[in-house]
């Protein structure tokens, strides 16, 4: 294992900002190559993580002989924002994964996108751990942009539950899964929960879903369990439940919980007078992809999102 | 006169409050089928005020001279009610630029939700202004900032609103998520203006800007009154070319020029130092001779942070 400097920064007042990859190279020239790209924003630990325990399986646990194409690891990409609990860049909250391609000419964030964006360019395979930016947990699934270039087989690949298949948003052409997939590697998101603290079965879902790409990949050699036959699911399959009242919001129900109509998922209390001024039945049959989560919800807000059982 | 006010999105908030995104209708009794509507809209970013004293100008002059009122003049000071109270730039809690965010849907979250309801309400205005101040970082001249894509449309509009410069720029595709790009698809005339800096108010900008969009509610025949709005003629980017000064290193920036100053090619800017080792880490030169329509207002700057834009004439003319 390598460990090359992908891009450095200096500060005002803290310490300079070293942004580093670990990169193994494969024995066979002919096996493909992946990188994994984990947090670029803060506030949320999971995708940095799962991407350095990645980093400790391929190091300490697999042995080097089973490493058949090269594969970068980048944990961090931002890690300003995570030390002090930001979500964005801190000093102008701008949105790395806003920034791509990137500009090496540009603003501080558009830079930091062009340098990460020049050492992942030659991959085959593009992996970014990354959180909705919704305000809403989720079940770990994969969302693939459908740009013309996408590659459902390789998705299918992490045995993710669900890969969730739509056209981007214009705002979203601007980040990095879509430059990338227009770069010419086959790139998708594996979108993970957002805790507070490290949920080790989360975790568990997602490292397995990066050993079993690398594994059904032929970047490793590795015998994985297998994951699930991902369901592909489309926005039309996605039906939204919104909020008809405010209050304290108590979820009875986790993401990836399978549900029937008219069960029960959760309630909304009274903030000042403690009483159960709503409760939440599931509209239709289907799995709960994601849930609103804080614990104050505005009337209207999103507070589900189930996929749909035909 | 007294304006008719409207709540154009609304949502109880958790604890004994509710969010209230309003617009305050100015209306002649009988309008006529002919006459055109206007739509001034602030305060899309929570941290950007200055949109917040024109639009008072612009209702205190209204209910001074209700005579004059042919039109209907629609007036959003505060897009981003919550943020606008409580400096945050985006949507709180959420953490989203609405205008970053359009054209929304009301299926969507809450802040997609917020942006649909006011590009419902604006949509079927003639013409509608959407007034920024810089953000905390920047100071701007009052500008104008139309897209390439529009600007057949928008750019005559632009010339009236006193303001001293209009940047044309391409498109780029984030834009499309913007309140102007969704109001010109939609058959909206929209302009941009830029001006100021966030958290503060720049009075003198405030009544130019006033003027401005009382020349070309006359022009429009929004409004009729004797009174002659003289406006100053603008330069626009279609003569020239922007130059912007990036920071090549991190420290604290400090400008050796005013805000506004007609500049030298290779003039001082200013200097990046390092407080702690008493060291100057850059010094900064301007790469073209111009208007220095943009210097840094907030000091600490990291590599890449935007220090000033030039206005000015291409380098084969310098």
């Amino acid at each position: 294992m390598k460990k090359i400097e992908i891009l450095k920064l200096e500060s005002l007042s803290r310490a300079p900002m070293v942004v580093e990859g670990y990169l193994f190279e494969g024995s066979d020239p002919d096996a493909p190559s992946v990188a994994v790209i984990g947090a670029m924003e803060g506030a949320t630990t999971l995708p940095l993580y799962s991407a350095s325990k990645l980093v400790d399986f391929l190091r300490n646990k697999l042995g080097s002989e089973k490493i058949l194409g090269n594969i970068l690891v980048i944990p961090s990409v931002n890690h300003y924002a995570l030390n002090i609990n930001e979500r964005f860049w801190p000093l102008d909250k701008t949105d790395i994964n806003m920034m791509f391609p990137g500009y090496n000419e540009g603003e501080t964030t558009q830079r930091i996108a062009h340098r990460l964006f020049e050492a992942v360019q030659d991959y085959d395979y593009g992996i970014i751990l990354e959180t909705r930016t919704d305000l809403a947990t989720c079940l770990p699934y994969v969302k693939l942009f459908k740009t013309g270039y996408e590659d459902v087989k390789s998705a299918r690949w992490l045995g993710l539950k669900v890969i969730h298949h739509r056209e981007p948003e214009s705002i979203e052409t601007v980040s990095l899964q879509y430059n990338w997939q227009l770069w010419g590697a086959k790139a998708c998101s594996v979108v993970c929960p957002h805790e507070p603290l490290i949920d080790p079965a989360s975790a568990r879902v997602i490292m397995d879903s990066l050993i079993n790409f690398l594994s059904h990949s032929g970047i490793i050699r590795y015998e994985a369990f297998n994951g699930y036959n991902s369901t592909v699911v489309t926005r039309e399959r996605i039906e939204v439940i919104k909020s008809p009242r405010s209050g304290i919001f108590i979820p009875t129900q986790k993401p990836g919980t399978t549900v029937s109509k008219d069960e029960t998922i959760g309630k909304i209390v009274h903030a000042l007078e403690g009483e159960v001024v709503h409760r939440f039945l599931a509209p239709c049959d289907g799995m709960i992809t994601c849930i609103y989560m804080h614990s104050l919800i505005f009337e209207n807000a999103v507070a589900y999102r189930i996929a749909k059982i035909h | 006169m007294n304006p008719e006010i409207t709540e154009i999105f609304s949502s109880e908030l958790p604890v004994g409050e509710t969010l209230r995104i309003q617009r305050a209708r100015f209306a002649p009794e009988k309008v006529r089928p002919d006459a055109k509507r206007i739509s001034v809209v602030s305060g899309i970013h929570g941290d950007e005020l200055e949109g917040q004293l024109v639009i008072y100008l612009l209702a205190a002059w209204l209910r001074e001279h209700p005579e004059a009122l042919r039109g209907t003049v629609d007036i959003y000071p505060a897009v981003n009610s919550l943020g606008v109270d409580t400096i945050i730039r985006g949507f709180p809690l959420y953490e989203i630029d609405l205008n970053r965010a359009f054209p929304g849907a009301r299926n969507d979250f809450l802040p997609a939700q917020v942006v649909h309801a006011l590009a419902e309400d604006v949509e079927g205005s003639d013409i509608a202004i959407d007034i920024h101040s810089s953000n905390i970082f920047l100071r701007e001249i009052p500008q104008i900032r139309i897209n390439k894509a529009f600007s057949e449309a928008t750019l005559p509009l632009a010339k009236q609103l006193n303001c001293d410069f209009i940047w044309i720029h391409d498109a780029v595709t984030v834009l499309e998520a913007t309140f102007s790009h969704t109001m010109n698809e939609r058959g909206t005339k929209t302009l941009v203006v830029e001006m100021g800096v966030g958290m503060r108010l720049t009075k003198a900008y405030g009544r130019q800007l006033l003027r401005g969009i009382l020349n070309l509610m006359q022009r429009e025949g929004i409004i009729e009154t004797p009174t002659e709005f003289k406006v100053r003629e603008p330069f626009t980017s279609e003569v020239g070319e922007v130059f912007y000064i990036n920071a090549p290193a991190a420290g604290l920036f400090v400008p050796a020029l005013d805000h506004c100053e007609v500049i030298e090619k290779e003039q001082w800017i200013g200097d990046i130092v390092d407080p702690l080792s008493g060291a100057v880490r850059e010094s900064l030169y301007a790469p073209n001779g111009g208007v220095l329509f943009t210097l840094r207002e907030y000091p600490v700057v990291y590599e890449g942070s935007l220090l000033a834009r030039i206005f000015g004439e291409s380098d084969e003319k310098n």
